[in-house]
């Protein structure tokens, strides 16, 4: 008689890294439909492109260095959507390549793949194209349905939009960060399928709220206008580079959310979520050293 | 489940088809007999036992065929009467080769002379009950076998102010407890009452699941009007019963690392356990019999009651065989399918006191899955009912890094499988911290020696 010998538990939970990384990409279906219907065929193209380079960037580079190539777990698919998700829609097609091959070669795989990096691939990739080629990143597209044909981001000129346009994402601005209303299917997505929990993207969307406006923005026009709700929902949950424990999330939302403001009111980029939640991504194991729980039968915390 | 109380963590293996539980929990425990038994000398915890039988002896039903040896050792009895037909080494569960007695049974079922009865547990002489305790063999029958005479070994300045009966039964598959309740709920009270009587506690909390309503309403039935006896219905939720979360629950203490349940003026018996004392208190009978689960892919689920020795092969024989091609048969489980052990290849493996069942899973259901990377997604940290860190954890123990693993408190891991079975990267957390605690354990045995 064959059997196998692996020892306890002999059950398994039916949820997997694939099915995790599928569950976002259902979520983010919702913002890419709005996007392609809001900015048209360039958003599909854009979106395509950036998914295929992160894919292919990925496997090549798994070949290349002699690993397993995993691209099945469908994290660089993930990657490389949310990555051209987070560009201009017109934005030139190389640009979603070059920011493809970057996240998941220079941010992922030199420091050692997927769950090793530090930083979210899809936003340390933003960033680069952001202080590259600034221009490509800051000149937003009109919707098909708007008379201009080019606008400058609702974060600088907010008082031209209706709450009702920022709300459906009648707006200039990237991709898949327009439409709020698709966001929030996604963020309900996610919830149900129990692949993230409510902490960070509320604490987050909260603490920009509420430091913007004790900064003198519109609150509601802060979270809606630009990439905030967005990249609190999917970007600032990536598990690799965000806090464990249910505390240190809030910490982490609420961090990002303060620096949001900082970075709007002081800085030199009118949005600020970018580079927020990368600072955040820093932090993430300062945070999760002084958010661990007390470990059963000992009075406080556990030195190590 | 609004009045049940639990513990932070934990998991809910096979929660969508009754933990396993459905096809044998609803059945009465049938009894079966062997045609031979094979004794292991080393069922508990502790240094196995010398025996004191010979090939061509004749055994009685409850005689005496080992002693024990060292502090933790317990005495042997027969299982059945007839004839020994083997004294040696057999393959069992986790050794390939460990000291038993192999008896042919001759059905006679005659027992030995000279038992000593102390008679109602309420009136038995309470100097007398820990002794009967050791001299009836009994070990803990819910998994760990810890020799049951010693968890009773109060020592200078300690006292025990609860006894906590564990029949939260919160495994999968395993239902043994559960009818056990159920059908001898005054026995497991009568046991209860004199492990109380034996150490002077007032208070006795019988602590059961709430997906067990009905062993609920049984042994609030027996215990209606024992003095100091109270049943605690408890949420379904793994690992339950385990020993340091079902104190936090009952009591509301923890037991402090390093330290046992006494520490905290607890001791956890399980009920099979506690069935065993009302034995040997009321009948003065050792343990010759438990009732075990056999489920999982065999024609007929049951619950037997069988002798200690049984070979599992003979269980699965018993309740119709296997009823899937012999091909298709992926692992066959000692256990519940959190904490069990794998059977080696062969069925041909003696039960011992504390195996509570034998579960057939199909090659389908047997997958061994693939180690893919960590990808930080922090439920290993959240289903840890001790509050560890696994992830980080193994990259410790995967070192060989003896000392941050201690650092971050391998040793309080309790092995219940959590964080493997929720890990969706199907990283074998359990078995690399069951592997550092045992080389770090054997390297303290080396420093002591």
């Amino acid at each position: 008689m064959k059997l196998h010998l692996t020892p306890a538990p002999h059950v398994h939970s039916p949820q997997t890294t694939r099915a995790l990384m599928g569950n976002v990409l259902l979520a983010l279906a919702p913002c890419a439909v709005a996007g392609v219907v809001i900015f048209g065929a360039p958003a599909l193209v854009l979106m395509a492109v950036s998914v295929l380079s992160a894919v292919a960037g990925e496997a090549c580079w798994q070949r290349l260095t002699g690993q397993k190539v995993r691209v099945n777990d469908l994290s660089a698919a993930v990657t490389g959507l949310i990555l051209g998700m987070n560009l201009s829609p017109r934005a030139p097609w190389w640009l979603a390549v070059v920011g493809g091959l970057f996240a998941v070669v220079l941010v992922k795989g030199l420091f050692g793949g997927l769950g090793d990096n530090f930083l979210n691939p899809a936003l340390a990739a933003r960033a680069f194209l952001l202080v590259s080629w600034p221009r490509y990143l800051t000149t937003w597209a009109a919707p098909l349905a708007a008379d201009a044909v080019s606008g400058a981001t609702p974060l600088a000129n907010p008082s031209g939009y209706t709450l009702g346009q920022l709300f459906l994402g009648n707006i200039p601005g990237s991709i898949g960060e327009v439409c709020k209303a698709a966001v929030l299917v996604g963020f309900v997505i996610l919830l149900c399928t129990k692949t993230i929990t409510w902490h960070i993207p509320v604490s987050l969307t909260l603490s920009t709220l509420v430091f913007c406006g004790l900064l003198g923005y519109n609150p509601i026009a802060a979270v809606l206008s630009g990439g905030v709700l967005f990249a609190s929902v999917f970007m600032a949950t990536d598990y690799v580079t965000c806090p464990m424990s249910t505390k240190g999330q809030l910490v982490y939302g609420v961090g990002a959310g303060l620096l949001i403001a900082l970075i709007r009111k002081f800085g030199l980029y009118p949005e600020g979520v970018t580079f927020a939640i990368l600072l955040m991504n820093v932090a993430t194991p300062l945070i999760d050293r002084y958010t661990k729980r007390r470990v059963y039968g000992y009075e406080k915390e556990a030195k190590a | 489940m609004s009045n049940s109380i639990t513990f932070r963590g934990g998991v809910h293996p096979l929660h969508g088809v009754h933990e396993g539980k459905a096809a044998t929990c609803g059945q009465a425990v049938i009894d079966y007999t062997a045609e031979t038994v094979t004794i292991q000398m080393g069922m508990h915890l502790g240094a196995p036992s010398t025996p004191t039988v010979q090939v061509g002896d004749h055994v009685k039903l409850g005689q005496q065929i080992a002693d024990p040896v060292g502090f933790l050792g317990l005495p042997v009895h027969a299982s059945v009467s007839g004839e020994v037909i083997a004294v040696g080494p057999v393959q069992t569960i986790l050794n390939p080769a460990a000291m038993a007695v192999t008896i042919k049974n001759d059905f006679k079922d005659e027992w030995v002379d000279g038992l000593e009865p102390l008679g109602d547990v309420e009136t038995a002489p309470v100097e007398k009950i820990i002794p009967a305790i050791k001299n009836a063999g009994i070990c803990g029958m819910g998994g760990a076998s810890f020799p049951t005479h010693v968890k009773f070994a109060v020592k200078e300045g300690q006292y025990c102010d609860t006894i906590v009966l564990n029949g939260a039964e919160c495994e999968t598959h395993l239902t043994c407890d559960h009818r056990l309740m159920l059908e001898q709920s005054k026995r497991i009270v009568d046991g209860l009452r004199a492990a109380m009587r034996a150490l002077d506690v007032k208070k006795g909390i019988i602590a059961i699941e709430d997906n067990k309503p009905d062993a609920i309403e049984a042994m609030r039935r027996a215990a209606a009007g024992r003095e100091g006896v109270e049943v605690m219905p408890l949420m379904t939720k793994y690992p339950q019963g385990g020993e340091k979360q079902l104190i936090q629950v009952v009591t509301g203490r923890e037991v402090p690392t390093k330290k046992l349940p006494l520490d905290v003026h607890v001791i956890v018996l399980n009920v099979g356990t506690a069935k065993a004392i009302a034995d040997a208190v009321i009948e003065g009978k050792p343990v010759i019999s438990r009732v075990t689960t056999v489920t999982g892919h065999v024609n007929r689920p049951s619950n037997l009651r069988v002798r200690i020795g049984t070979m599992a092969d003979d269980l699965i024989a018993a309740c119709g065989g296997i009823s899937i091609p012999e091909d298709q048969v992926g692992k066959i489980v000692m256990g519940g399918a959190m904490t069990g052990f794998p059977f080696p290849n062969t069925t041909h493996i003696p039960l011992a006191k504390g195996n509570n069942g034998v579960v057939v899973y199909s090659e389908a259901e047997a997958v061994d899955y693939e180690e893919d990377p960590c990808i930080r997604c922090g439920r290993c940290v959240e289903a840890c009912p001790i509050g560890l860190n696994p992830f980080k954890l193994k990259y410790f123990c995967d070192a060989g890094d003896m000392k941050r693993a201690g650092e971050w408190c391998v040793m309080d891991c309790v092995v219940c499988g959590s964080c493997s079975y929720i890990c969706p990267a199907h990283r074998r957390l359990t078995a690399s911290f069951k592997a550092m605690k045992d080389k770090i354990a054997a390297e303290a045995r080396k420093g002591k020696g």
